[in-house]
């Protein structure tokens, strides 16, 4: 919870991982390349008082989690936007079984998300229906770079994928992360284009699609979707970011953002561990848009739309009723060390 | 001229000439010279043989990117009078080896990575181009708005209507005061690029177009302007992550080990 004059904003960090990019766990040089290319994004960008050691970056632990969300970081809930790479980590880098383990101590506290991978086709359908049945997912995380047997990545409009996502929704997701950001070392940046989210914004209009890191830099690509499509989310993680290093230009993607989708699609994501949330939130609430973008664009980043976007958009997609929950968190263990 | 490019020429060698061909080459996705950018670590010319070290901000920048980059290099180089061999060298980047040998080879992208399902950097390019006419084009539109034009006029205005004159773009037209209307440096990007993109740029033509070289109406403009805008916004995204990496870069070179 986040408090503000006397008002209080429920925070829900729609992105964030509990990982293990220990050297134990590289499976090939490319685990090692990934969580250096995440630290080189976590250095560059993060004030210089919150950059931590590189041993601590590639495992923090379950502690340390707890204290920067929950603790320090103004978090009442974190999406757990799980991670497979397999072929770049031997246990995954956080698939959904080792993000359960902090799920299953702070159940309230965690939404859990699965995944699904097209190119296993119908040899991966029973995996999938026991993920669903043998875990408590919330949603799905989708990550169509993720290379697998040779293949550089899928679409979501891929066959299979439509016939996962028409599962998926059967067995009651409603909610789709869909990872479409900045190119990691080593997958590929077409990969990461986001014109399949159209596809199947369109054709699965039950759906929910919250697309991660806003396409950036494909910014421009995201907003023509995602003002066409009722469905389709702004996932702000890693554009958040900027609010430290870049202000003015945090300001223009946000007026873009406010602009082309306004402000009930707009949803906070730190990317933790590779930005805290709390420097991120208290850089967030203390910004204000300059008064020359707020005369362009005509959109303003107020006190109400800061709330929705920090928590109350995410929220409504994932049907938690903010009073109720925040009574309940008051209550878990961590809620009841921070009230007392 | 760009500084803090570290220059080794033969004895009384004069530089100006390969230096600016060097300032021509663009990262397709930022739209800026490498130069200004700090992406040139060194350049040294021996005997008509020219050697360029490039130093992109990260080991990972995209293997697609770093393969343009460094082409474009190649071929600005192989056109300047009295150079014959050029070699381009990435440093430490992941794919260092195979893009030096396929673009000091002179062969293809496609080529060089095929199975890694590259295509062709043709389209790559003329992607980026288009987008970045259309951000150098938001810069000019901002500015001619700023000066006051009406929609109205913006859109009446031809290209010999606007000159730059001591590095001011000054908009003349019949019968009206000449209007001050931004740095001349906006005009001149917008016009290389309109021209390198096959649209006519007589005098004649109007000065602000579409992808497809049709004037755009007074009533279009907004949308369109807003439209641009985004573009610009967009393409700045990855300028703000590869300087934020590059500075990292420098201030990790520059701490002691």
């Amino acid at each position: 919870m986040y408090r503000q004059d006397g008002h209080d904003l429920f925070v829900i960090d729609g992105h964030m991982h509990f990982w293990d990019a220990n050297p134990e766990n590289w499976r090939t040089k490319y685990g090692e390349s990934w969580i250096k290319c995440f630290y080189a994004f976590h250095s560059s960008l993060s004030p210089a008082e919150e950059v931590w050691p590189f041993e601590k970056f590639c495992r923090y632990g379950e502690a340390v989690l707890v204290d920067d969300l929950f603790r320090n970081g103004y978090v009442d809930m974190g999406i757990l936007n799980s991670t497979y790479l397999y072929e770049f980590y031997k246990n995954g880098f956080n698939s959904h079984s080792q993000n359960n383990v902090i799920k299953t101590k702070y159940p309230d506290r965690f939404l859990l998300c699965g995944s699904f991978d097209p190119r296993d086709e119908a040899a991966g359908i029973d995996a999938f229906r026991g993920m669903m049945a043998d875990y408590p997912i919330n949603g799905l995380k989708l990550y169509t770079a993720e290379w697998k047997d040779g293949s550089r990545g899928w679409r979501l409009n891929d066959p299979w994928a439509y016939k996962y996502l028409a599962l998926a929704q059967e067995l009651g997701i409603k909610n789709i992360h869909v990872h479409k950001g900045p190119t990691v070392y080593p997958l590929s940046a077409d990969a990461f284009d986001v014109h399949d989210v159209d596809y199947a914004a369109t054709d699965f209009p039950e759906l929910n699609f919250i697309v991660e890191h806003v396409g950036l830099p494909r910014l421009d690509d995201f907003c023509w979707i995602a003002a066409q499509e009722s469905n389709v989310y702004a996932g702000l993680s890693v554009a958040m970011a900027f609010v430290h290093l870049r202000p003015r230009y945090f300001g223009e993607i946000i007026a873009n953002l406010l602009f082309w989708l306004g402000p009930d699609k707009l949803c906070f994501g730190s990317d933790y561990a590779i930005w805290s949330p709390k420097w991120l939130i208290e850089k967030f609430m203390a910004y204000e848009l300059p008064d020359d973008l707020k005369q362009e664009y005509h959109v303003d980043l107020t006190l109400d739309v800061k709330r929705k976007i920090l928590g109350e958009n995410m929220a409504r997609l994932y049907g938690i009723d903010v009073a109720a929950q925040a009574a309940i968190l008051g209550r878990d263990g961590i809620g009841a060390k921070l009230a007392g | 001229m760009p500084r803090n490019v570290p220059c080794d020429f033969p004895p009384g060698y004069d530089g100006t000439a390969i230096l600016q061909r060097l300032e021509r080459v663009l990262d397709p996705e930022l739209d800026e010279s490498i130069l200004h950018l700090g992406f040139v670590g060194a350049l040294t010319v021996r005997a008509g043989h020219a050697d360029v070290a490039l130093r992109l901000p990260t080991d990972w920048c995209a293997v697609n990117f770093a393969y343009l980059m460094a082409e474009d290099v190649r071929h600005a180089l192989l056109t300047v009078a009295g150079i014959r061999r050029v070699t381009v060298r990435l440093g430490d980047h992941c794919a260092a080896a195979e893009i030096e040998t396929a673009v000091n080879d002179g062969r293809n992208f496609a080529d060089a990575f095929a199975g890694e399902g590259a295509g062709s950097l043709a389209a790559l390019r003329l992607t980026f181009q288009r987008k970045g006419f259309f951000g150098r084009q938001e810069r000019l539109l901002r500015e001619l708005r700023a000066a006051g034009h009406s929609p109205e006029t913006i859109c009446a205005l031809r290209l010999g209507d606007a000159s730059a004159e001591n590095g001011t773009v000054v908009i003349r037209r019949p019968g009206g005061t000449p209007v001050e209307s931004g740095p001349a440096a906006v005009l001149r990007r917008y016009l290389e690029r309109r021209a390198e993109l096959g649209l006519d740029c007589a005098g004649t033509a109007p000065l602000i177009v579409d992808l497809d070289g049709e004037p755009l109406s007074a009533e279009r403009l907004e949308a369109y302007y807003e439209t641009v805008r985004t573009v610009r916004v967009a393409m700045e995204a990855n300028g703000s992550f590869c300087r934020a990496l590059l500075s990292l870069r420098h201030a990790n070179a520059a701490a002691p080990p």
